[in-house]
């Protein structure tokens, strides 16, 4: 099966941008990356659906017809698309709400660990040896119940 | 003997009932399980000790070798009589040993409890895994009992050190009883002593890796500091898990692969040379310590340095003295230990400097001490004076017995200077416990019922008994040590045999450490200048140097993989995805069979969209952005036509339609401008990958569409689509009949995303109850066309006559389309997305007041109508005794228009339309009407036009 | 019951859950008929899958085309030994978790909440995890992924705090981004073979140029490894997982890296059975377990130790897919299964942590052993188990995977053996280290330390989550003052002891549960059963 050279460019094209977005901080921009991707794929499916056709109707007319099957998953995938970008947008206005900005933050606990890196420390809950000796801490207590006592 | 060890758990779990019952006196009722153990073993053993072991077996997980295998041989038949026994009198001694009404002794007597049924099961395990889980169950349990008292810190990390030195020895030999097991084809013991693997490097390594896990949990050099820092736990825990019980584990694992294994090169030489150099070095320390508790302690690490020494050699009569100093050690010690316990509940302390005149106060428990002590100090008529001239005996041969005359000179010495310092610390343990010293003012015990003291009695006693049991004992533990081959003298217990040279050594041994404890002032002055002068590398500082090596370690691993930033991990599976399948392009690479294009229209298309791509990744403002993706979008769907794909296309269209504006109502309230980043060097990186992603992704696609061969499997659906799917429109069928299983499960994504979309927008805001029950609200002005409360700049008269008009008709051919679907293009998304746009159109003309009118419904009850009419038009063909999803074709006949072509898949359709319907109207109640409202909130009363200006 | 009916069972862990989510958004407003119908529908999903894994451990592969269509030309399901098991135990767990979160729901808001979001969204999330473990179909294989992932989307941002929509961004745009990634490999595999069936994919890629398949292969290897979370692709998930509420991350961190898992494992087995990539694998599998675990030595929260623990121990699993020997694969899903549920028991223990102290930060925390003795039982036993303390489930499935690696041999393999031993001493040394903190350590005097905000929406989209703040607030206050903190909510406490208990169980029946797993990597590697029970005969 031989391969449609303007398609692939589309989709190489559509792909390196929406990766290029993607990997910006900005969430719109990120999503807008996606998209793009998601356009991208839709037409890698056209080129792995093999030579165009006709419309997969049947008695529409005689010539052959596209291969349905790409279309089906392509049409699938457009629309779990539009639902999962829909959700990141309104993530996206949660964000802005919350910090006025809608930029992806760094994680703050990584953040910690990386500056101890940076401080040759030790982790937080490391335990430190000292000169405490073990014991078992009965020693010197000197409450005594009464029936310890031996009986006169 | 399966039913031994779990009737010791059982009684473990319901001990903490007991306690609240019988309080401390519950140990007493727990000692019976131990006890009965001891006595039900007598038969078995006795039989064991004349040459009968009995083994029993029960499949567990055979494919992995793990069947509950156990046995009572010579050996651990006579170990495990030392363990049960001693268990039920430690138990018994608890019942005093702890304050009334303490409050944690439920959880301590039921982990002592549960650690005596896994010491049990260690000893008669005759499987190699069996034995590695017993053996790991004693070092978790002995973990809980150190930590038994853990408001100390030092208490914790004792804890946490002997979990994790034990636990590693552990690991490592579980990896060497798999070789073992690899090499011999079976995990019983039994056999694989009957006949071992060839001897090789494979079996050298697994022996080396067991005998790490052995020396560990026997605190052998260099392991041996956390045993010394075990002595947190309660004293009765020291007698038992740290002198009798478990760190005869790993003297016990030798023993037993002993005679299969002692000549694997480099046995000897570890065992011996490690055995003496720790019966040394605990020896020096004990000569150091103030508490007799943890003189005691050092005491035990030096006898078990003795103990390997002896069981490793691997001659006949240094393993039958091995095996009688593990009974004599076992008695001895924990009577000790016992009495440690009394001192200290009793005077308080248990410093050396501060006990004095316990002599007269104690006359009872001195003698027991004396007794118990000269057993340690190996003294005449005692257990402790016949198994060490055993011991002396064996390795005065030793050199012959191996032909390796050097090593035997060095062993005997080694362990005659071990004996010197164990008489020394001998001596010391009962002057510092009992002696009258000058200027300490005599202590005043509290008194005790006799019980109490009499538990290290008994103990002592049996050391005395022992002593002259000699002809009694020696064929019995002989029955182990003939395993050997024979060697030049046949050992034996005896408090007499002539004038021996292990005589003249013990007498040699005596001498010197009662000479070591009279000098005791200079030879102290001389260790210490010793240590001080050449500081011996300490164990215990490289095992903390080391934990906190891993720590930092892992500090820094931690820190460089965990960069807490979102581009750097999309960064790094973009880069994979380059690295990882583009190495494999690589390699399946060749001169791809293109064509140019199907169709002119494809080339133009294509020009524009990868124009419009560029540009966006080039655009810093997010309205441009987005109309630039809408380009892409709406390319896509042309070249959807132009393909042969209308439902893509017409699909493709409404979507990206829908999109847009999705996209607008949410950036009007954002920046104008992306967050401006300086031009730099992550800008080109990002690009860089970018391209690299795009060209791999073209390499796959080219290599991938050149190997096809075979014929899609769609190529047939062109018939049955029609005969069993009843439609035209072969896509349509495929997405509600064909392949609606994938249907119904984006429909779920898309209920799902919706109510997301709500969850976040009326999040905690009392709006939410707007929100849920949307209601019609009378225009406020009866002149308008709707009832919008927009204010007069914002409301355009034309645009909402013509909303008004449109509306209803685009909604009917929504329906339309939802129903022609099966034939032509259309259906229930295509519907759906009609109707959606057909609400947006009313939002925007009116607001979200107008909005509420034309739908006056919850969203998620739309959605979730749509989910179950899809789910149930799935399901009732079964009902109807078909397959679920399964469609049926009915034609009703009607008068006026002829015939209708019913499909009931239409039904599914149905829930797809009223899904994405929801969908729609809950976009637009939360990122309309929401927004909206949440903008109402903070610029008070009426937006901002200027910002809520949204293109139409 | 007809046997038609009978057969289309394996549809029914899908498609009971999305009717019931459906019908618990229709009646959005009635917080207790959700209730109701949500734990109605588990247990009959619960109940199928028994019947599932009876059925398709004596019948062999349960298969049945959706539609009524030819497999070659629909979509088909099949539930076979390997996907049963895990369907079974998966159901079982997230029955628990529901059970957990009602208690928690009520516990938080008391009765009257109506918890409008989490029902339905957790329902379309149990549905997703099945269909991705029944799918016989690559496409719809992808499609079980989004299900699950959108619904994990909402579930992970519940109450939309800012932790939670940071950490949730960081979440959804990665799996996003392997959702792209899964489409991508989709059409590049249709476009070789024409099919997205697996059993006819098995048979084409047969025909394939070895190097096509290979790229084929990763493509599909790659997806999956970020799902699963397979270092290097890992480190999004303990930056994601822990500030979710409790039954949310525990559900998560039990299933979902599980579903990839089981991805590869379904894909290696059928799809590629002669192109291991052992070298590849192995490598991954040694540098999942051991940086993994670093990550878990130097964390200092509760919540996130365990989550790195989570990706170490993925690792063991891909071990024994790398290994592929019969027993290495009988010990994967034997370690699966373990994981899983005590990977949930401990995270659902560390809710309940959170809920009495108000935190899982190892610093605040202290004297739980003396204080909540039922709490640290329930946190030990699983916790030595996670740790691969034998006798429990954790130590079986390890000894299979060390037994399966000392048999293959080669110093790889064997550096693999070390590599686990170390990881789970390591594993080991970070429980231990909780223990100490947390159990034992007596807690620092109340006032230095500072009340952590404790987070109203625990269990999110609850429209009436103010009342949450405040009683949530009060609750800090009280125990901040109280060292004896809380009684154990009996009704959190009982779901997770019920877990305890089935975790507990695994090693019990442990005997024929490994049967079972041998059973079914036996099943895995003829491949003609399932092939068959796809296509029909011949």
């Amino acid at each position: 099966m031989t391969a449609n050279l303007v398609l692939i460019i589309v989709v190489g094209v559509l792909v390196g941008s929406g990766v290029t977005l993607v990997l910006e901080r900005s969430l719109t921009r990120i999503l807008v990356g996606f998209v793009l991707i998601g356009n991208g794929l839709n037409v890698l499916f056209l080129v792995v659906s093999g030579p165009a056709g006709a419309a997969p109707i049947l008695g529409l007319s005689g010539d052959p017809m596209a291969d349905p099957l790409p279309q089906v998953m392509a049409l699938t995938a457009i629309v779990i698309t539009l639902g999962t970008t829909a959700f990141g947008l309104a993530l996206a206005y949660r964000a802005w709400q919350l910090t006025g900005t809608d930029d992806v933050q760094d994680d703050l606990e990584d953040d910690l660990i990386r500056r101890r890196a940076a401080r040759d420390e030790v982790s937080a809950t490391f335990d430190e040896a000292d000169s405490e000796l073990p014991d078992e801490g009965y020693a010197g207590d000197s409450t005594l119940a009464p029936e310890d006592e031996v009986p006169a | 003997m399966v039913f031994l060890v779990t009737l010791h758990f059982l009684v473990a779990a319901t001990s903490p009932v007991l306690v609240r019952m019988l309080d401390r006196r519950a140990f007493l009722v727990l000692a019976l399980v131990p006890a009965a153990s001891f006595v039900w073993l007598l038969g078995p053993v006795s039989r064991a000790t004349e040459g009968r072991p009995t083994y029993e077996h029960r499949a567990w997980i055979p494919q992995i070798g793990l069947d509950l295998d156990f046995g009572v041989n010579a050996l651990s038949g006579i170990v495990a009589l030392l363990v049960t026994g001693v268990g039920a009198l430690v138990l018994v001694y608890c019942a005093w040993y702890f304050r009334p009404h303490d409050t944690e002794i439920w959880r301590f007597s039921g982990v002592l409890t549960g650690f005596a049924g896994a010491m049990l099961g260690l000893v008669l395990a005759d499987n190699v895994y069996v034995l590695y889980v017993f053996w790991e169950l004693t070092t978790v349990l002995s973990f809980l009992l150190i930590g038994h008292n853990p408001e100390r810190r030092a208490n914790r990390r004792a804890a946490l050190n002997a979990l994790i030195v034990t636990t590693f020895g552990g690991l490592a030999m579980l990896v060497g009883l798999v070789g073992l097991h690899a090499l011999s084809g079976t995990a019983r013991l039994s056999e694989i002593l009957a006949d071992p693997p060839e001897p090789g490097a494979a079996v050298t390594a697994s022996i080396a890796l067991v005998l790490v896990g052995a020396l560990a949990k026997s605190a052998l050099l260099p392991f041996h500091f956390w045993l010394p820092g075990a002595m947190a736990a309660p004293t009765p825990v020291s007698a038992y898990l740290h002198a009798a019980a478990m760190v005869k584990a790993g003297v016990y694992l030798v023993a037993l692969l002993a005679p299969a294994f002692a000549d694997t090169p480099g046995w000897r030489p570890v065992l011996i040379g490690l055995g003496i150099a720790t019966m040394l070095l605990g020896g020096l320390r004990a000569l150091r310590q103030y508490d007799v508790k943890l003189l005691l302690a050092y005491g035990t690490v030096s006898q078990l340095g003795f103990l390997v020494a002896m069981v490793g050699a691997g001659t006949r009569s240094a393993a039958f003295a091995g095996l009688a100093l593990v009974c004599a050690h076992g008695l001895f010690k924990s009577a000790l230990f016992l009495v440690v316990g009394v001192i200290d509940r009793s005077v308080g302390t248990r410093d050396l400097r501060e006990l004095s005149g316990l002599r007269q106060a104690r006359p009872f428990l001195f003698v027991t001490t004396v007794v118990a002590a000269a057993s340690m100090a190996g003294l005449p008529v005692l257990f402790g004076f016949t198994a060490k001239e055993a011991a002396l005996a064996a390795f005065v041969d030793l050199g012959e017995d191996l032909g390796h005359p050097g090593w035997g000179l060095f062993a005997l010495v080694g362990i005659v200077v071990g004996s010197v310092l164990t008489v020394a610390y001998s001596a010391r343990f009962v002057w510092g416990t009992f002696a009258d010293k000058p200027g300490v003012e005599p202590c005043t015990p509290r008194d005790f019922s006799p019980w109490f003291a009499a538990v290290p009695a008994v103990l002592a006693a049996l050391g005395l008994v022992a002593g002259f049991a000699g002809p009694f004992l020696t064929p019995r533990f002989a029955t182990y040590s003939d395993q050997f081959p024979a060697g030049s003298h046949e050992a034996l217990l005896t408090l007499w045999h002539g004038f021996t040279p292990a005589l003249w050594l013990s007498v040699v041994a005596v001498a010197a450490g009662i000479a070591l404890f009279v000098w005791r002032r200079p030879v102290a002055a001389a260790q210490h200048a010793i240590v001080d002068r050449f500081p011996f590398p300490d164990a215990e500082r490289a095992y903390q140097a080391v934990m906190r090596g891993v720590d930092r370690l892992a500090v820094e691993v931690t820190g460089t993989t965990q960069r807490g930033s979102l581009p750097v991990y999309l960064g790094i599976i973009m880069v994979a995805l380059v690295v990882v399948p583009g190495l494999a392009l690589v390699r399946a690479w060749e001169r791809p069979e293109v064509r140019l294009s199907d169709n002119p229209l494809q080339i133009v298309v294509g020009v524009v969209m990868v124009a419009a791509a560029v540009l966006t990744v080039r655009s810093r403002r997010r309205l441009r952005a987005v109309l630039l993706l809408g380009v892409t979008g709406y390319g896509t769907s042309i070249l959807f036509v132009a393909h042969g794909a209308p439902d893509l296309a017409l699909t493709q269209v409404l979507v990206e339609t829908f999109l847009l504006v999705t996209f607008v109502l949410v950036l009007r309230r954002l920046p104008p401008f992306f967050s401006d980043r300086p031009f730099n060097i992550a800008r080109w990186w990002r690009v860089g990958v970018g391209t690299a992603v795009g060209l791999s992704v073209a390499g796959f696609a080219f290599v991938a569409t050149n190997a096809r061969t075979a014929t899609p499997i769609s190529a047939g659906w062109a018939e049955p689509a029609y005969e069993y799917g009843g439609g035209k429109n072969i896509v349509n069928v495929a997405l509600v009949d064909i392949r609606a299983w994938d249907t119904i499960g984006e429909l779920s994504v898309l209920v799902v995303a919706a109510t997301g979309i709500a969850s976040l927008i009326f999040l905690l805001t009392d709006r939410a109850g707007r929100q849920v029950r949307p209601r019609r609200v009378l225009t406020p002005d009866s002149n308008a066309w709707l009832a919008a409360n927009l204010h007069d700049q914002r409301r355009s008269i034309v645009f909402e006559i013509v909303t008004r008009l449109v509306f209803h008709t685009v909604i009917v051919f929504s329906v339309y389309l939802m129903i022609s679907g099966h034939n032509s293009p259309g259906g229930g998304f295509a519907g759906g997305l009609i109707a959606g746009l057909a609400l947006m159109i009313r939002y925007l003309a009116g607001g979200r007041e107008e909005l509420d009118n034309a739908a006056p419904v919850d969203a998620g009850f739309v959605l979730g109508l749509g989910l179950a009419v899809a789910a149930l038009s799935g399901l009732l063909p079964t009902l109807l005794g078909g397959g679920v999803l399964q469609s049926a074709i009915i034609d009703i006949p009607i008068p006026v228009l002829g015939e209708l072509h019913l499909v009931t898949s239409v039904f599914f359709d149905v829930g797809v339309y009223l899904v994405v319907v929801g969908l729609a109207l809950d976009v637009l109640r939360s990122l309309g009407s929401g927004i909206d409202a949440h903008m109402e909130d903070e610029d008070g009363g009426a937006p901002d036009p200027t910002k809520d200006k949204v293109p139409v | 019951m007809s046997d038609s009916l009978l057969d289309q069972l394996v549809l029914a862990p899908v498609i009971l859950p999305l009717l019931g989510a459906g019908l618990c958004l229709a009646f959005g407003r009635f917080a207790e008929a959700q209730r109701v119908i949500s734990i109605l529908t588990l247990l009959a999903v619960v109940a199928s899958a028994c019947v599932l894994l009876v059925r398709s451990d004596q019948h062999g592969p349960q298969a049945f085309n959706v539609g009524g269509w030819p497999a070659e030309i629909g979509i088909s399901l099949v539930a076979d030994r390997l996907s049963s098991l895990l369907l079974l135990i998966s159901t079982i767990v997230t029955l628990c978790v529901l059970l957990y979160s009602i208690g928690q729901g009520i516990v938080e808001f008391g009765r009257d909440t109506p918890l409008s979001v989490f029902y339905p969204t957790f329902l379309v999330l149990s549905a997703g995890v099945s269909n991705a473990f029944l799918s016989a179909d690559l496409f719809n294989l992808f499609v079980g992924f989004e299900i699950l992932l959108a619904s994990s989307y909402v579930l992970i941002t519940l109450g939309g705090t800012e932790a939670r929509v940071r950490s949730g961004t960081i979440y959804i745009i990665v799996s996003l981004a392997s959702s792209a990634l899964f489409l991508i490999a989709i059409a590049c595999v249709y476009a070789a073979t024409g099919t997205v069936n697996f059993a006819q994919l098995a048979l084409r890629m047969q025909d394939l140029p070895g190097s096509t398949a290979t790229m084929l292969q990763l493509l599909l290897l790659l997806t999956f490894a970020v799902k699963a979370a397979v270092f290097p692709l890992s480190a999004w998930l303990p930056d994601s997982y822990p500030t979710a509420p409790a039954p949310v991350t525990a559900v998560f961190a039990g299933l979902l890296t599980k579903v990839g898992v089981y991805a590869m494992l379904r894909t290696q087995t059928l799809l590629f059975p002669t192109h291991e990539l052992r070298t590849l694998l192995l490598w991954a599998s040694v540098l999942t377990m051991v940086v993994g675990i670093m990550g878990a030595v130097a964390q200092s929260d509760i919540k996130r130790v365990l989550s790195f623990t989570l990706v170490s121990h993925i690792g063991f699993m891909l071990f024994g897919i790398a290994i592929a020997s019969e027993l290495g694969v009988a010990g994967a899903i034997f370690y699966i299964i373990h994981h899983i549920t005590v990977q949930t028991t401990l995270f659902l223990v560390a809710g309940l942590v959170e809920y009495r102290s108000g935190t899982t930060n190892l610093d605040r925390l202290g004297g739980l052993a003396r204080h909540a003795p039922v709490l640290s039982v329930m946190f030990f036993v699983p916790a030595m188990n996670l740790a691969g303390i034998p006798p429990f489930s954790g130590f079986l499935g390890k000894l299979a995977l060390l037994e399966a690696g000392v048999d293959a041999g080669g110093w790889l393999a064997l550096l693999g053996v070390a590599a686990a031993v170390a990881t789970s001493l390591l594993t080991l040394y970070a429980v231990a280290k909780i223990w100490n903190r947390a159990f034992w350590q007596p807690l620092a005097d109340p006032e230095d330390d500072t009340p952590v905000p404790f987070d109203p929406a625990v269990l999110g989209g609850s429209l009436h989550g103010r009342s949450g703040v405040s009683t949530a607030t009060q609750r800090e206050t009280t125990w901040k003052t109280d060292t004896e903190g809380e009684r154990l909510p009996v009704r959190m406490a009982l779901p997770t002891i019920a877990l305890g208990l089935v975790t507990v169980a695994l090693t019990v029946f442990a005997g024929p549960l490994f049967a079972m797993t041998e059973r079914a990597a036996e099943e895995l590697h003829e491949r003609t059963p399932y092939i068959e029970a796809v296509l029909g005969d011949g």
